[in-house]
């Protein structure tokens, strides 16, 4: 199957590293897709008019017939809801008197999902598998919220990825609690205080990495980590992976292809060990 | 009439038309208040200002920091047993706010944003962040700090790609609000 990609903003800036390990995993698993034609920003958080992100997202949409993938669950969150609100005749027609492309219908996926489907149980492409590495699933918000597929208080899929991997998915209580990524820069105590809560959880719950499906949870988590622990006089230390990154690793991808060494906290320590583990059990 | 029952009821209607009629059957039970990541920072809380828009109460439910505190996790929203989308409340104040003469910093914020994808259809952060910063200096120290992060990753986008289709975003923004 080929599906349209749209990157979103973060892909040329902060999420560069999601969008290449989002592309080389995609390669590597023979999912077809061809970047959106002339894709618009999705207004993100910050466009309070809600026929104005409608009007965004539905531009989008209408330059492609394909499923359209994302990896960024807020793209995913705004497309999704879109194409919800469209359904209503009176949203869809003031919305297409303005468009220059017709809205008419659209699949919107995310990529864990993509990458799920074409990653069955005990697929051979897992050259490394993660055995014994503790990751915590970090849902964040959008992905389950609010119209997404996956059940918005007791969300599954990331740990059901994590096994595939042969990972452990630790039992991880702030799993779908917000990041504070959106006000981080108007309201940045606020957004600190979230974040570094979501971090000392997973350090308390034993985790070894953090996988994420955002490019907001990872600029809080990653980016914003060591500043984090200097401000809360706190040692975190833990990686924080796209779930992109963290099936490439699995799928044997080098570290350049998959962006590592544009993560903050240093992921390589991880890497280097599932290779070792590989090589004793040899 | 007394100066604590004054009801703006053109405010209230506007609300409605903006975030769903659906609001005016809350029961004030507070479950919006309870998910809330940041409810211990806000006042009124998610709940009080629910009410204050019921009650037409313009002022009060424009002009707190509770709008500019809400993080869009839409928590809220999933779980409201009423139906109703607290965070689409917010988005309807911050809509109204917008249109007033004199912003908050937070205002500021999302009126750039929007001003970047009119003008060029995209984000571009490092833009985005240097004009936030002519209006909120405060925030200079912590953007250098994460500047500094990015910077040596790579990961500041300096170059402003502007899209095909630009004219037709900014018409999406002109046209669709309001």
């Amino acid at each position: 199957m080929k599906l349209a990609y749209y990157p979103g903003c973060v892909s040329q800036s902060t999420g560069k590293e999601m969008d290449a390990s989002t592309r080389a995993v995609c390669t590597a698993l023979g999912i077809e897709i061809e970047e959106l034609a002339d894709w618009n920003c999705c207004g993100a958080t910050h466009v309070s008019n809600e026929l104005v992100a409608t009007g965004l997202a539905a531009r989008n949409m209408a330059q492609t017939d394909l499923p359209i993938m994302t990896a960024c669950s807020i793209c995913y969150s705004n497309l999704r809801t879109a194409e919800e609100r469209l359904k209503e005749p009176e949203v869809l027609a003031r919305v297409n008197a303005v468009l220059d492309k017709k809205y008419r219908e659209a699949e919107v996926r995310h990529a864990l999902d993509v990458i799920l489907e074409a990653m069955p149980d005990g697929d051979e492409r897992i050259v490394l598998p993660l055995k014994g590495l503790l990751v915590a699933p970090y849902y964040g918000c959008l992905l389950t919220r609010p119209a997404g597929l996956y059940s918005a208080e007791f969300p599954v899929i990331l740990e059901t990825l994590i096994k595939r991997l042969e990972a452990e998915p630790v039992d991880f209580r702030k799993k779908t609690a917000c990041c504070g990524g959106p006000i981080f820069m108007p309201q940045e105590k606020a957004a600190d205080d979230i974040a570094f809560g979501i971090l000392s959880e997973a350090k308390q719950a034993g985790a070894e990495v953090i996988v994420t499906v955002c490019p907001l949870c990872h600029l809080m988590l990653d980016a914003k980590q060591k500043i984090l622990e200097q401000k809360k006089g706190e040692k975190i230390g833990i990686p924080v992976l796209y779930v992109t990154q963290l099936v490439g690793i699995a799928l044997g991808l080098g570290p350049e292809e998959l962006g590592l060494f544009m993560n903050t906290v240093s992921p390589m320590g991880i890497v280097e060990k599932a290779y070792e583990r590989m090589a004793n059990e040899s | 009439m007394p100066e604590d029952k004054r009801d703006d009821k053109a405010f209230k209607n506007e609300v409605l038309r903006l975030a769903g009629s659906e609001a005016l059957t809350c029961i004030q039970c507070g479950t919006c208040s309870a998910s809330c990541p940041t409810a211990n920072l806000m006042n009124p809380s998610i709940r009080k200002l629910i009410k204050l828009c019921l009650e037409g109460r313009r002022d009060e439910a424009l002009h707190n920091e509770t709008l500019w505190l809400c993080t869009s996790c839409l928590l809220c929203t999933v779980r409201c047993p009423r139906g109703i989308r607290p965070k689409a409340v917010v988005s309807a104040l911050k809509e109204i706010a917008g249109r007033e003469e004199k912003k908050s910093k937070d205002a500021s914020y999302e009126e750039l944003f929007v001003k970047q994808i009119e003008q060029n259809g995209r984000i571009a952060e490092l833009p985005l962040t240097a004009e936030f910063l002519l209006v909120f200096p405060q925030g200079m120290v912590s953007s250098m700090q994460m500047g500094l992060e990015l910077l040596p990753k790579g990961k500041i986008g300096i170059e402003i790609d502007k899209i095909r289709g630009k004219d037709e975003v900014k018409r999406i923004i002109e046209e669709l609000r309001g």
